[in-house]
């Protein structure tokens, strides 16, 4: 006897209660807090942060909580809650010049005003497991802090430095800085995009994606060879301008990254040559996702600098449209939902399509006495 | 100009935001998906001097701080764009071409319908929708309509329709996909023309 | 003044009716009056992320929100059917965010969101169908740039699609697509239907009941009004043809519906059910039969059909 299989209200619920038991993992186990994984996660808290395009520290480590540590459903879920939050103002342009900073590299000058600051990097670990992390040794020692304060001069490579001598191509600042920004979570995304559009896109695009992209660029999918001008990372403050009060206040801190790239000049023979621009800028302290986007943006204004377009790094249509981990993630995981009206069709025409050709044959065979067969021509 | 004064004078907009809108856009999409089939206002709203009631609901569920609106010179009272402009949150322009809703009478001078945007034809939405405030909206046979919406034909007719407006309408119904779509308001119901739709007066 | 909900799963945050805050509705409705006004062109949105993944009909969903109101009844169907998982998800949504009555049966509905197929049963003109798109551009196999795919349509430049579908017929003597056929819209744009398959397309063409599909993920709404020109592609020396099948319906014996194939066993044995499974429980409650239904005596002579 044929019963249809309901895939009911009850099954969907026991579903989500297996899921929920198995998140928890073995009871014997402490459970792990949302301020443990804000503390000593952050790294994944920023990256949600940034791929979920909304900062909140504490909703990040909740949705990595919840998401078992798929840092990809973790962004879904910040992405979800962040779509119902109104919006009560635009921040003023935050300032990464008067950034508060933790770190602060050039690799295109061996010194500069401001100095070389390393501060918090992985850069130069040796990648040996730590077993004493797994014994759960002492908490670290405390790092010492520098014998004198960071500069408070610490000019940004590009403009300061690079531009004075007018070696880098010239990128003014919008005369109004309340002059409206793109906003693709507003307003449909037409092509082609301008850069704040490429850029925005970019920030929160996936890490991996926009990693590999970088990559391809450094290997001949493009040629807009790259020198990281600088690597900030710190804290700039977020300001406000309400209507009524007609005055910027401060609102918080946030923690970013920012990179700026000097890439192959330009010129001609009447142009004086100019080194170019690539620039990233994403929460938190994460330098392979700002160094990438650098790499990315330059690649993207291929049609700006008059460049053939040599690798899908340089084509922003192919990497807008592919840079959403929340979008491709859905849409390739989409095809496990039932298809089976639509494959019903599918194994109607083949059988159909099979049955004539074996008809032609049977047809051939009893003329010729031989059989042609068509299907392996 | 404190908010004080600006406010104690304004009247209310709708008294369920989600449901009156909801109510109202239903209304709308009906009448743009149905062309010429008049539809009641199904909610009580207060209207601004300068507006009717249609009209006031239709922006109340439809304009926001994107959309911007133009009001001809007779609507374009200071109490119309203080309620628009409290309720909605939607910027008034002076420039009919910037107009995502333009507003206004059937008496008034229709020379400005020419200046509404159309769209493009990569994309003819970006065009505008005509919000005509009438007196009078009704199935008697004075217009014959017929295309998208509408099996065999509907009759519409609008009370003081002038000629000039069947004019611009066949032109504007030439240029689709691009083109004006017509919302007519009545105090207490709405009827609209698709860009979609063939227009016969009789 | 916001109708709000209280989140079923922690009674913690709030939110506005039907989900979707006001403004966003408001977004979606615009294009909604666009889309009726341009029927088959693709208006563009701003879709919001939705509790739901990309590719689960986070386009309908958006478009089901910005339509439905308190007094609505809400059918949800997937493959044809109410009991999937993910139409059971939909309509649990609505009925929590928006608490709207819902409904299995297609005649109570006013608002219909489906994913694949268009219900057997004819809709009439109080009825909105609401469709889950994946990819919204027809032309999108035959060209991935939106830029390009843009000016076609802007330009009606549809001869690439009867070049694709001509080839199919020269290499396989059939246009090779069941699904997602693609319809020309009141002899201007060319649309994608949706992953439906084509056996629906003739429904679409004049329908009483208003159209709309919403893609979430490629961020477009398009619609058809009622008593619109729905024409499938075709050619005079091919002209279009939908599925039929040999076998009637197991358990109801309907010989007009789409159907479902359904494995019996390992050794080839299989029936066909509606796939609609609202029409297929009509017409058994009217008494209609097929040869797998459970009140038949289950003879030889039904296993032996089950196994043509």
């Amino acid at each position: 006897m044929y019963v249809a299989v309901k895939g009911g209200e009850r099954a969907i619920n026991n579903a989500h209660k297996l899921l929920a038991e198995q998140r928890r993992g073995d009871k014997d186990i402490a459970e792990i807090e949302t301020d443990q994984i804000e503390q000593q996660l952050s790294l994944s808290v920023t990256r949600v942060m940034a791929e979920g395009s909304l900062y909140d520290r504490d909703l990040a480590a909740l949705a990595i909580k919840q998401g078992r540590g798929d840092l990809i459903e973790a962004i879904f879920l910040m992405r979800a809650y962040r779509t119902t939050l109104p919006r009560f103002a635009f921040s003023k342009p935050i300032k990464t010049a008067e950034m508060d900073v933790s770190r602060r590299i050039s690799a295109t000058f061996k010194d500069l005003p401001g100095g070389q600051i390393l501060g918090p990097t992985f850069d130069y670990t040796h990648r040996l497991l730590d077993f004493t992390l797994m014994a759960n040794g002492e908490a670290p020692t405390e790092a010492p802090s520098g014998e004198q304060p960071v500069d408070e001069n610490m000019p940004r490579v590009l403009d300061d430095i690079l531009n004075y001598e007018g070696l880098i191509q010239d990128e003014p600042v919008p005369v109004d800085e309340n002059a409206p920004v793109a906003d693709l979570t507003r307003e449909p995304v037409k092509f082609p995009a301008g850069r704040d559009l490429r850029l925005q896109n970019l920030s929160r695009g996936d890490e991996g994606f926009v990693l590999a992209l970088g990559y391809s660029t450094q290997r001949g999918y493009a040629n807009s060879h790259a020198f990281v001008g600088e690597i900030r990372y710190g804290t700039v403050s977020v300001e406000i301008e309400p209507e009524e009060l007609g005055f910027a206040i401060d609102i918080g801190d946030i923690e970013l990254t920012e990179c700026e790239t000097v890439n192959k000049f330009k010129g001609s023979k009447t142009k004086l040559p100019q080194f170019t621009r690539g620039y990233g800028l994403v929460f938190g302290q994460n330098e392979r996702k700002a160094i990438s986007m650098a790499l990315v943006d330059r690649a993207m204004r291929a049609n700006e600098m008059g460049e053939q377009i040599m690798g899908p790094a340089q084509d922003s249509q192919f990497v807008m449209e592919h840079s959403d981990n929340v979008q491709s993630t859905g849409f390739v995981e989409h095809i496990k939902l039932p298809h089976y009206v639509d494959f019903q069709g599918e194994l109607e025409l083949v059988r159909r399509m099979r049955a004539e050709v074996e008809e032609r044959l049977a047809k051939s065979e009893a003329e010729n006495g031989t059989s042609q067969p068509e299907a392996a021509e | 100009m404190t908010l004080q004064s600006q406010t104690s004078d304004l009247l209310p907009g709708f008294d369920h935001a989600a449901f009156d809108s909801n109510a109202v856009f239903r209304a709308l999409l009906d009448a743009m998906s149905r062309p010429g089939r008049i539809y009641d206002l199904p909610v009580n709203v207060a209207a601004p001097d300068g507006l009717n009631e249609a009209a006031t609901a239709a922006l109340l569920a439809m304009a926001d701080m994107d959309t911007t609106v133009w009001l001809a010179p007779s609507c374009a009272t200071k109490s119309a764009c203080d309620h628009l402009k409290f309720h909605c949150g939607c910027p008034i322009s002076t420039d009919v071409k910037q107009a995502d809703f333009a507003v206004a009478r059937i008496s008034d001078d229709l020379s400005f319908i020419t200046d509404l945007a159309v769209g493009n034809a990569e994309y003819p939405d970006q065009s505008a929708t005509l919000i005509l405030m009438v007196d009078e909206i009704s199935d008697r046979p004075s217009m014959t309509l017929s295309g998208p919406g509408i099996k065999d034909t509907h009759s519409l007719a609008i009370k003081d329709l002038p000629a000039s407006f069947h004019a611009w309408r066949a032109e504007n119904h030439h240029l689709f996909p691009c083109g004006v779509d017509v919302i007519f308001a009545s105090p207490t119901q709405i009827a609209a023309l698709s860009r979609t739709t063939r227009i016969e007066v009789n | 003044m916001e109708q709000t909900v209280k989140n079923p799963a922690d009674g913690a945050p709030d939110y506005n009716f039907a989900y979707l805050d006001e403004q966003t509705k408001r977004m979606i409705r615009r294009a909604l009056l666009k889309a009726v006004a341009i029927p088959g062109y693709q208006v563009p949105f701003a879709g919001r992320e939705m509790p739901m993944p990309y590719g689960w009909g986070t386009g309908g969903v958006q478009v089901t929100a910005a339509v439905i109101g308190p007094n609505d009844t809400l059918k949800v169907i997937d493959q044809g059917a109410d009991d999937t998982t993910n139409a059971v998800s939909i309509r649990q949504f609505f009925a929590k965010t928006a608490q709207v009555a819902t409904t299995e049966k297609t005649a109570e509905a006013s608002i219909i969101q489906t994913r694949h197929r268009i219900p057997e049963k004819e809709l009439r003109e109080d009825q909105v169908l609401v469709y889950q798109v994946p990819i919204p551009e027809p032309l999108r196999f035959l060209e991935p740039r939106e830029t390009e795919t843009r000016k076609m349509h802007a330009l009606e430049e549809y001869g690439l699609m009867h070049v694709k579908l001509y080839e199919d017929i020269a290499r396989h003597g059939h246009i090779a697509t069941t699904y997602a056929y693609p319809v020309m819209v009141d002899d201007r744009y060319v649309m994608d239907p949706s992953p439906t398959p084509k056996f629906d397309n003739p429904k679409m063409n004049d329908m009483a009941a208003l159209q709309l599909f919403g893609a979430g993920r490629e961020k477009r709404i398009y619609a058809l009004p009622p008593y619109t020109k729905v024409k499938s592609l075709d050619f005079e020396d091919h002209p279009f043809e939908v599925q039929t099948w040999e076998d009637e319906c197991g358990m109801c014996g309907a010989r007009d519906s789409y159907l479902d194939e359904v494995i019996l066993d390992d050794q080839g044995n299989r029936m066909f059910v509606c796939s609609d499974t609202d029409y297929c429980a009509e017409r058994q409650d009217a008494g209609h039969r097929g040869p797998q239904h459970h009140d038949q005596p289950l003879g030889t002579a039904d296993r032996g059909k089950a196994a043509e």
